[in-house]
């Protein structure tokens, strides 16, 4: 995805070549959200809104309380599970869009066996929903990931289309065999209070799942910078020939990357419905597959990074919505900055700087 | 057709040079205070190490790079060259190494592409003129003193041939300056001498020909003029007569040592000449535009360099791959030790003991935006030595890194460091110090000095002798013929796919390997070793 030298943490390498490549991930992190939060004043400007003042009513609406802190948490807890299923298939050169329909499914599972599996088993009706998620998002992941490695169907193709099979499959069971019988159209039953995953600081909708997006952030970090399959995974990503001369086998390695993604794209999903909705229904995942990409490519699929544009994202969501109910401004300038981030963050600052000398690179 | 192009005017001194150029990349000194000349009707040989600095000086005579100090010179007047589109309006055109034909049209097409002549219909309309283009084309043909079939497709079409279609392509659009940018490093011998009659004709009309090259016997047959380039500067400037190879070769050098693949080849002893590698009735098909292989078989024996020559695409390189497991074979054998490897992996092929040197440094050979260290480990992430549990031991994989460098040599700044910042010699020992940690018996190496300077050189021959007197051995492929009959014991020739010869290193010169090299594959019995 970038074209910066990835390393891994090679030992005694001189402490400035370290200080050199952090200085180097900040600015592509920063550079990107300065220009979209730019791009947000002119659109407020031209609404007759004063973009210093949203942007700061903005800041305290999502971090000045411990009941605003927790509501950016828990709106980046989503964005946690689908960045790094984003950014395991990107770090190895695999442009996977389809992590929203796996979440989906994957939410479907869950609240499907939270609410039919018998209350009498206790606390294992949760591993068992979330397994059952887990296995549903990475079958679903997993057949794209066979169509490009043995038949070279194209990913950013077959991935996208899957995410409207998905809804649509999710649809037509909500409205079928799922339907709850008590409440309304397009929902399951909620899931028993047994399934629910604790709350953390209430009444804030904080939830556990929280804390199962970081550790997922942290096994990624730990699959991408220390073990055999995570560094063959990225010499897959940076050069495919080079890859397979030295004797990695390329389609096993996309399989298994799809897979994983799947796993934790399934995990998130369940997450989100037994620790946020407590059901499935219509509208599940507000967009946090492609909110989860912009995350990955802002962080350019670093795990540090992962945690802070979610937090960021998580932010912009949460304090979105309460600006909207409380003032003229639409939801909508979220969208723009979330878009215009995901735009920037994949411009390369080393050609930016060329340009703007007019040289040819 | 070509409006504004300037006809050679014979009264000038300088058709196209340089004064006092510097170009810097950074805290690079690609051309410091480099100054030359080239009057009509010269061929002027621009010679030198690589990163001497040749490429950056044509880049800025294309008008694709402006140099931060001097100017260019043309018709005797300094002129800025703004863009490669002016440069080409003033007569300068440039010949590449890869050729820039569209290989699904045909050689006429290709000659006119981008420059049609029109025939009007009625009004505004107008359509390609194919006849005059014929006319056109037979013109020059005649000029030049080649023959070429117009209609063939220019994919089907043998390399010299699509080399000629370039220069004359440039001769239409009334260029009369031309770059060749190592013309001969595609050709058989009897090609190169054709191509030297065609410049040395087109010298005759009046054109300069700036030729860049790294053989100095070609600079010898062919070049009026000499301009020697080491570290940015051009070191020394003479006519041909004057310069002999040896004094170019200093010069080239500098204070560095000689050649060292011209010594006599040290007596390597064979010993009891057992068959390690032997492929029989290799048959591979074509994918894309490859060459298919035809009943290949070959025997390689412990301790033995077996060179396999060839005009480029008759099949060298395919059939290296299939040695490597990286294409797959229609039919045939190919077994190491007994053990039976047709149908597998190519990770089968490395775990029996095969090594593999790509001719694709760039791409296949080394993963550019990689570190060095990633670069010299990898595939070796499963070995237990550098694992700990699960994970990578990254301390052990630090030191073997750096013992890996070390062991061949290699020069580099941190173990961090992109494995661009190396210099393409040091690039190359990289993957050898990486193909040969494993120990493999058996080394696959295709075009292993392409792109290197004369040290760098040297330093790869001796690498590949060490490892077969370490009782390994190594199939070398390569395009320079004086680098298989220095090393090679036993040289194979492919055409058209198929194995039509083999010399021993004795009877090997550039004359009896170069004749079975255009041998047609068709119908020839394999020459007896």
């Amino acid at each position: 995805m970038s074209d910066h030298v990835n390393t891994d943490a090679m030992p005694a390498d001189g402490l400035a070549a370290m200080v050199r490549r952090g200085l180097d991930g900040t600015l592509r992190f920063v550079v990107p959200i300065g220009i979209a939060f730019a791009v947000g004043a002119v659109l407020l400007l031209a609404i007759g809104e004063n973009p210093l003042e949203t942007y700061s009513l903005m800041l305290s609406e999502a971090f000045s309380s411990q009941r605003r802190f927790a509501a950016t948490l828990s709106a980046a807890t989503p964005l946690l599970f689908t960045a790094v299923a984003t950014a395991i298939c990107f770090r190895t050169g695999v442009f996977n869009v389809g992590v929203d329909g796996a979440f989906i499914l994957g939410g479907l599972a869950a609240a499907t066996f939270g609410v039919m599996l018998p209350m009498s088993i206790g606390w294992w009706i949760i591993p068992l929903s979330i397994g059952a998620a887990m296995l549903v998002a990475a079958f679903w992941l997993w057949i794209p990931g066979v169509l490009l490695a043995r038949l070279d169907v194209d990913e950013v193709v077959s991935t996208l289309m899957l995410n409207f099979v998905a809804l649509g499959i999710a649809g037509f069971l909500v409205n079928g065999v799922l339907l709850s019988e008590t409440s309304g159209n397009n929902t399951t039953e909620t899931i028993h209070s047994t399934a629910e995953l604790s709350r953390l600081v209430p009444p804030s909708t904080l939830h556990s799942g929280f804390l199962l997006g970081l550790a997922c952030v942290f096994a990624y970090a730990l699959w991408s910078s220390v073990t055999p399959a995570g560094f063959e995974a990225r010499l897959v990503g940076l050069n495919k020939r080079f890859a397979r001369a030295v004797g990695i086998s390329i389609p096993s390695t996309i399989i298994v990357v799809m897979v994983i993604s799947g796993l934790v794209a399934g995990l998130g999903g369940a997450s989100h419905a037994l620790g946020q909705v407590h059901k499935f229904s219509d509208g599940f995942s507000a967009g946090y597959g492609f909110t989860g990409m912009a995350v990955a490519l802002l962080a350019r699929n670093s795990a540090l990074g992962i945690v802070f544009g979610a937090i960021l994202f998580g932010a912009l969501a949460s304090a979105g919505t309460t600006i909207q109910l409380f003032s003229d401004i639409p939801l909508d300038i979220v969208n723009v900055i979330e878009g215009t981030v995901m735009i920037f963050a994949v411009v390369e600052l080393g050609k930016l700087t060329l340009w703007r000398k007019g040289k040819r690179p | 057709m070509s409006p504004e192009h300037p006809r050679t005017d014979r009264s000038v001194s300088t058709r196209i040079g340089a004064r006092d150029i510097s170009k810097n990349y950074g805290l690079v000194q690609a051309n410091h205070g480099v100054s030359f000349n080239v009057t009509p009707g010269q061929i002027h040989a621009v010679v030198g190490e690589n990163g001497a600095g040749k490429s950056t000086l044509m880049r800025i005579l294309q008008g694709l790079e402006r140099p931060d100090s001097g100017t260019v010179i043309l018709n005797d007047e300094p002129v800025q060259l703004r863009d490669p589109q002016q440069a080409i309006r003033l007569g300068i055109g440039m010949v590449h190494q890869e050729f820039m034909l569209a290989p699904e049209l045909t050689l006429l097409e290709n000659l006119v592409l981008g420059d049609e002549p029109m025939r009007t219909i009625a009004g505004p309309i107008a359509i390609v003129d194919w006849k005059k283009a014929l006319t056109e084309a037979r013109a020059l043909e005649k000029r030049a003193g080649v023959a070429i079939d117009w209609n063939r497709p220019t994919a089907t079409a043998p390399v010299h041939i699509q080399q000629y279609v370039e220069i004359l392509r440039l001769l239409r659009r009334g260029n009369d300056v031309l770059i060749l940018d190592e013309p001969t490093a595609v050709l058989a011998p009897q090609q190169v001498s054709k191509l030297i009659a065609l410049l040395k004709q087109l010298r005759d009309q009046g054109a300069s020909i700036i030729f860049i090259s790294h053989k100095l016997h070609e600079v010898v047959a062919l070049a009026d003029h000499v301009t020697i380039m080491r570290r940015g500067k051009a070191v020394a400037s003479a006519s041909v007569d004057e310069l002999d190879i040896a004094a170019m070769t200093r010069h080239i050098m500098g204070d560095a040592p000689a050649d060292p693949s011209e010594q006599a080849r040290a007596a390597v002893v064979l010993p009891d000449a057992r068959r390690i590698l032997r492929v029989e009735g290799l048959c591979a098909v074509t994918v894309d535009r490859s060459q298919a292989l035809n009943n290949i078989s070959m025997d390689v024996c412990l301790g033995e360099i077996v060179g396999i020559a060839g005009v480029a695409g008759n099949g060298q390189e395919e059939l290296m791959e299939c040695l490597a497991g990286l294409r797959s074979m229609s039919s045939g054998s190919i077994s190491l030790n007994g053990a039976e490897l047709a149908g597998k992996e190519n990770m089968d092929f490395r775990r029996a003991g095969i090594g593999y040197v790509s001719p694709d440094r760039a791409h296949e050979g080394l993963a550019r935006l990689a570190s060095i260290a990633d670069n010299v480990m990898a595939g070796s992430q499963h070995a237990p030595a550098f694992l700990k549990g699960p994970f990578r031991n990254l301390p052990a994989v630090g030191r073997a890194a750096r013992q890996r460098l070390a062991n061949l040599d290699v020069r580099y700044g941190a173990l961090s460091d992109p494995v661009s910042s190396l210099s393409g010699g040091n690039q190359q020992k990289l993957v050898f110090a990486r193909e040969t940690a494993s120990k493999p018996q058996v080394l696959i190496v295709s075009q292993p000095t392409r792109g290197v300077d004369l040290n760098g050189i040297a330093a790869i021959h001796a690498i590949l002798r060490q490892h077969c007197e370490g009782g390994g051995c190594v199939v070398l492929a390569s395009e320079e013929l004086d680098e298989l009959i220095a090393l090679c014991d036993r040289i194979l020739v492919l055409s058209e796919g198929r194995m039509v010869g083999a010399v021993r290193n004795e009877d090997a010169t550039p004359e009896t390997i170069g004749k079975l090299m255009l041998a047609s594959g068709d119908g020839l019995e394999m020459a007896h070793v």
